[in-house]
């Protein structure tokens, strides 16, 4: 058929002019050519650097990713033309950006169980979390720094909190666990270890009656929430110099002498209003709340008043959620079904998803909007698979299966490469992800 | 045939037409001399009648001649009458009736006066309703009556008028004027010759539609109705006398003499052989056509299928056939390899001649196949219902709309070494445990698959059950002849003690209770995973909890009395429940509600009553052998699995005999499931399936249940023969999990 098609139509020619947001080395001469209708986006980047190569002698092959009227083109010219219903009488405007694929696999940080949570969200190192309760903070290479030891049960979810302005140099990160705790640690970075440096928590939050399944930060560092098996979504102040904990800090230093300086946090406040186990919060804003549950519903919360001002149906359990896209604004979600979904609270009216993404085999259970971008997100799933989404496009930009088993977590680290990890014990890094 | 004959015979009828021409003409020249004279005649009586009254305007030209000569006889009678009348008043002719009668009826005149001169065809018809016959319209002036007129043809006359007189023959015109004069009148053709008043008459334009009429067979008159409305003037209802009163005459009530007379004579002539009846039946033409299409003339019974018809000879049978049907020897030699099915069973040979050819040594063999087939076929028309079998299907909801329900395998939980015989989820659904033939029990986190905890309690494992509190998060196991109560650690750290609290055995108390229930079960600290241990005569197979957490029922099948045994956990107490059960219990269940309790024995359910300590039902859900119970959470259904595969679903409010039994799985029904929120329920077997049903109750009593396939759930192996062992519904999610003997267990997700 496709055969049939190249011989017979291979005369057909359409009339393009490449153009670009790039910077100088990869702008491709402004002049319109004409180029058989057949080509897809392989025979595309060919060209494109070919044409790159002419003006530039020195210039190495590079991947390159075409947007016709904002879509990605993922299909021979002639049919997408004819799928989208454009002219090809006039010169066609292409705009090129380069290929987003993962270029390097980076050497697997091995931990001795599951994988159970990451974030990358700081340039310097990636925080994880595993089922052996420890937290693990990694360097380039698969160096682990430093070990977080205190959890009694599997750590759930960790996140990096924002460091304050006054104290640069410490490292404040937080882990929740199926222990129902919450554990706050402090720590600094250092250039070379050889031994993983093993960190006390510096404050344990209780107050879930449940099994802590995630926990967001909020954005100025100063807050976290969590939520829980319990139902409930908690806030939890992390101030560490607050008056009233110094008793039992002092209670603690009786017990055990060897330890270091612990403070119990109990919770600022909670929102109830889930049904079941909260599996995914997140804090965009100072003042608002997203969390997903498995009773089908994502809701958003207001902090101060601690009411719920939106509710989305989805009708499947939801393992994570991320806000992010445009004007960060749009809702990311995966659960127990292969189909990664995106709202858009705005659109008035309903409350389908605006995109669904469904290339995945089994549960999604985590998926990033990337920090920079717009278009790009990360999602992991059952299936081993991690899969970098535009927007733009139905089809996964670019497919990893290195890992061997589940994943379940995914997220970008250094906004070029990501950083997975699932039940084969590994942290997977893929980097040199060029996201403009 | 020659074209010669047929001129002979047309020169043969030449000379009869040219007679018939000659005659033709004859009679036109008669006929014309005829017209001629009566013109004349007619001109004549014109003129005297003008004369004798000038009433008679000349503009009434459709007066006939015939009517003008009655004017004309009658004139000088009616002249006084006429005089007498208004002198203007304008005579119609032939209304002499009418002018006498109006005489004295002035109103009636003055009507005529209007319309008579403006309606001729009216005063007519009146003329023709008014007179019975045409005598008296117009007066014969020839009074020689009804004598042929053959006896006047060579006189002088043609007859007598009234007063005796002799009518003078006209004068005859020639021939040659008659016809000149016919050929230039128009109206000749309305002109006839009346020989017997010797005039010529000419038809008024309504006496030739009159005549017309006739020829075309219909009334004469053109205003008479042949399809009036029937008045029935002689009507006998509401008459009071009949029309005759003599008596019913007798002979009405006697047989008829004459006929009776005529049977007799009929008898006697049959008796005597004169009539004879022709009683022999037709003699049937003996040929037939042998090759006809069908011989269903003779039988024309809707039932009656024709015999097939054998083959008939082709080319290839002829005893001398074309060298093309000749196989070769190659072919023949080929015939021997194949089938003795496929190969041909007649091979075309050639002779010289049909003396040459022999008897056909097949002939009896086939005679008889061929009687076979027609004795063994039944040829019987089979009775079938037009049904479109659609139609019996029930009307069932689409499956789409009953969403959610399990339809995807997502989760694998692996780890276990050996069949896994039984699963419970914890009451939120975070956890699943499992126990296997490998002798473990292991808790598992339903989302992601991973083995939290194994206990190894060295003995095929027979049922798991998990406390339905979520605070008291403890595990019964059934092993063996042992039930064993296992902390799982997952609660918090009050929870925690309150179960080590419950779980804490002090041994003196069961020299206190010196009860039955101390002799049946021996309740012990079992040290080794921490928890208690229940140690049974007989062999356990089933633990069930109660809605509370604190009780729990266990099963011994073969204890006999002592086979169902409920032990409170707050008080380590164990009792007997205080019934007789008759038969081998396979299976217990507690009421989700109230403190009923089920009994399922191989044959039939008996639901007690716990509080009044009596049998409430019993249920007979006549299957070979039961192997399975669940009650539905509001209490009032439950459904049942056998040993044969079906599966029965009770409404208890209903009838002690299932509402609907499915046949659905081809092995044994291991386990049945109801949903805790959901209207579903599931059933798993050893033929490696499990089904997902939707099952509403509704809260009207009126409505029954509605029952209705959702799907079936493959994807566990066989082992050993068996297929899944156990199905548990998660108690938030609609999704399923089911334990195989392929040592797996699987989440199936909406």
């Amino acid at each position: 058929m496709d055969n049939d098609g190249g011989g017979s139509e291979s005369s057909r020619q359409v009339q393009v002019r490449f153009v670009t947001k790039l910077n100088p080395p990869y702008k491709a001469p402004p002049s319109s050519i004409s180029i058989p209708a057949n080509f897809a986006r392989f025979g595309l980047s060919a060209l494109l650097n070919n044409l790159l190569q002419a003006g530039n002698a020195d210039w190495e092959a590079e991947p390159f990713d075409f947007l016709i009227d904002g879509e990605l083109v993922r299909m021979s010219l002639e049919e997408f033309l004819l799928a989208k219903g454009i002219s090809t009488e006039k010169i066609l405007q292409i705009e090129y950006i380069k290929a987003i694929v993962p270029k390097r696999e980076e050497e697997p940080c091995s931990h001795d169980d599951w994988v159970s949570s990451v974030d990358g969200s700081k340039d310097g190192y990636i925080l994880t979390g595993c089922y052996d309760g420890f937290g693990r903070i990694w360097r380039t290479g698969g160096i682990c720094t430093h070990l977080l030891d205190g959890h009694s049960g599997p750590v759930t979810s960790v996140c990096i909190l924002k460091p304050k302005a006054d104290n640069v140099g410490d490292q404040i990160v937080a882990t929740a666990s199926k222990d129902k705790a919450l554990r706050l640690w402090k720590f600094v970075l250092e250039d070379s270890i050889d031994q993983p440096k093993k960190v006390r928590a510096f404050k344990i939050l209780r107050g879930h009656t449940g099994a802590v399944q995630s926990m967001a930060a909020e954005p100025s560092g100063e807050m976290v929430c969590s939520g829980s098996w319990d139902c409930t979504v908690n806030l939890w102040n992390i101030d560490a110099q607050v008056e009233d904990n110094m008793v039992s800090l002092k209670k603690r230093r009786k017990n055990t002498e060897d330890e270091e300086l612990q403070s119990e946090g109990e919770a600022l406040s909670t929102l109830v209003g889930h049904t079941q186990c909260v599996s995914s919060v997140i804090w965009p804003q100072h003042e608002t709340i997203y969390s997903a549950s498995w009773d089908h519903s994502i809701r958003r919360w207001d902090v101060e008043t601690g009411e719920e001002n939106l509710r989305m149906s989805c009708g499947k359990v939801i393992n994570c959620l991320d806000i992010g896209g445009e004007s960060s604004t749009l809702i990311a979600a995966g659960g127990s079904d292969p189909i990664l979904r995106i709202w858009d609270p705005r659109k008035p009216g309903t409350l389908s998803p605006i995109f669904q993404f469904s290339s995945h085999n089994s549960w999604i259970t985590s998926c990033k909007w990337h920090k920079k971008s717009w278009f790009h997100l990360v999602s992991a799933s059952y299936d081993g698979k991690v899969m970098l989404w535009d927007l733009r496009t139905a089809w996964p930009l670019a497919v990893i299966d290195s890992h061997k088993d589940k994943v379940f977590c995914a997220d970008w680290w250094k906004n070029d490469a990501v950083v997975s990890g699932g039940a084969d014990s590994k942290l997977r890094i893929s980097s040199g992800i060029s996201v403009q | 045939m020659g074209k010669k004959a047929q001129k002979e015979a047309i020169d043969s009828q030449k000379p009869k037409i040219d007679k018939q021409r000659k005659k033709i003409e004859n009679l036109r020249v008669k006929n014309i001399e005829e017209t001629l004279s009566r013109i004349k005649e007619a001109e004549e009586a014109e003129v005297e009648s003008s004369e004798e009254s000038p009433f008679d305007s000349d503009s009434e030209d459709d007066e006939t001649v015939s009517e003008s000569g009655a004017e004309h006889s009658q004139g000088s009678e009616d002249e006084e009458d006429v005089h007498s009348d208004e002198g203007d008043n304008p005579r119609t002719t032939g209304s002499d009736d009418d002018d006498r009668g109006n005489g004295d009826d002035a109103s009636d005149d003055d009507n005529n006066d209007a319309e008579g001169k403006l309606d001729e065809s009216e005063d007519t018809r009146e003329i023709v309703e008014e007179s019975d016959s045409s005598e008296d319209e117009v007066v014969p002036r020839n009074t020689i009556g009804d004598v042929p007129l053959e006896w006047y043809k060579d006189e002088e006359h043609i007859g007598y008028d009234l007063s005796g007189k002799k009518i003078k023959k006209k004068e005859r015109q020639s021939k040659l004027d008659s016809f000149l004069a016919s050929a230039d009148d128009s109206k000749n053709w309305r002109k006839i010759y009346d020989e017997y008043n010797d005039e010529e008459v000419e038809l008024t334009k309504e006496e030739t539609k009159l005549v017309s009429r006739l020829l075309n067979g219909k009334a004469p008159h053109a205003d008479f109705d042949p399809y009036a409305p029937y008045v029935d003037w002689f009507a006998w209802d509401g008459a009071k006398h009949p029309i005759s009163n003599a008596p019913e005459p007798k002979r009405r009530f006697i047989p008829s003499k004459w006929e009776s007379k005529k049977v007799a004579q009929f008898v006697r002539a049959i008796r005597k052989g004169l009539i004879k009846f022709d009683d022999k039946p037709k003699e049937e033409p003996r040929v037939y056509a042998l090759w006809d299409d069908d011989s269903t003339a003779d039988r024309q019974g809707l039932a009656y299928i024709p015999a097939p018809k054998p083959k008939l000879p082709g080319h290839d049978e002829s005893y001398n056939p074309s060298p093309e049907y000749i196989p070769t020897q190659e072919e023949v030699n080929s015939y021997q390899l194949m089938f003795e099915e496929d190969r041909p069973k007649f091979i075309p040979k050639q002779f010289k001649s049909l003396r040459g050819v022999p008897a056909y040594e097949k002939s009896v063999q086939e005679t008889f196949d061929r009687c076979l087939d027609l004795y063994l076929c039944p040829r019987v028309r089979k009775k079938r219902i037009n049904i479109d079998p659609e139609s019996l299907k029930p009307k069932l909801p689409n499956r789409k709309d009953l969403k959610p329900y399990p339809t995807t395998r997502y989760l694998e939980y692996k780890g276990h070494k050996g069949p896994v015989t039984s699963i419970s989820t914890e009451p939120t659904g975070e956890w699943i445990a499992s126990g296997s033939k490998d002798g473990t029990v292991r808790i598992w986190e339903v989302e992601t698959g991973r083995c939290l905890r194994i206990w190894d309690l060295g003995d095929a494992i027979d049922e798991v059950a998990w406390n339905p509190l979520p605070a008291l998060s403890i595990l019964a196991v059934a092993v063996g002849q042992d039930v064993f109560l296992l902390n799982t650690r997952l609660g918090n750290d009050e929870e925690q003690e309150k179960i080590e609290e419950l779980l804490h055995f002090q041994p003196q108390k069961i020299t206190d209770d010196n009860d039955i229930g101390a002799s049946i079960v021996d309740w012990c600290q079992y040290d080794k995973h921490g928890g208690i241990r229940l140690k049974h005569f007989k062999a356990v197979t089933k633990v069930e909890w109660h809605r509370k957490g604190d009780y729990l029922s266990t099963l011994a099948p073969s204890g006999e009395s002592r086979s169902v045994l409920i032990h409170q956990l707050s008080k380590k107490l164990t009792q007997r429940i205080p019934f007789r059960t008759k038969g081998i219990p396979v299976s217990t269940a507690f009421h989700p509600t109230r403190s009923i309790f089920f009994t399922a024995t191989k044959k039939n359910v008996r639901v007690y009553d716990l509080l009044k300590q009596k049998l409430v039902k019993k249920l007979d859900a006549g299957v070979r052998e039961i192997s399975s119970i669940a009650i539905h959470p509001s209490g009032d259904n439950a459904i049942v699995g056998s040993k044969d595969g079906k599966l029965c679903w009770f409404d208890m409010d209903l009838s002690s005999r299932p509402y609907k039994v499915l046949r659905c799985h081809s092995k044994d029904i291991t386990g049945v499931a109801y949903h805790r929120s959901y209207p579903l329920f599931a059933s798993c077997s050893d033929d490696c399936t499990a089904y997902v049903f939707h099952g509403m109750v509704y809260s009207d009593l009126n409505q029954n249940p509605l029952i209705v396939p959702l799907e079936i759930l493959r994807g566990h192996a066989s082992a050993d023969g068996r297929g899944v062992l156990d199905c548990k519904f998660h108690p938030k999610q609609p999704w399923l999990f089911t334990a195989g003997a392929d040592s797996l267990i699987k989440l199936y997700c909406h």
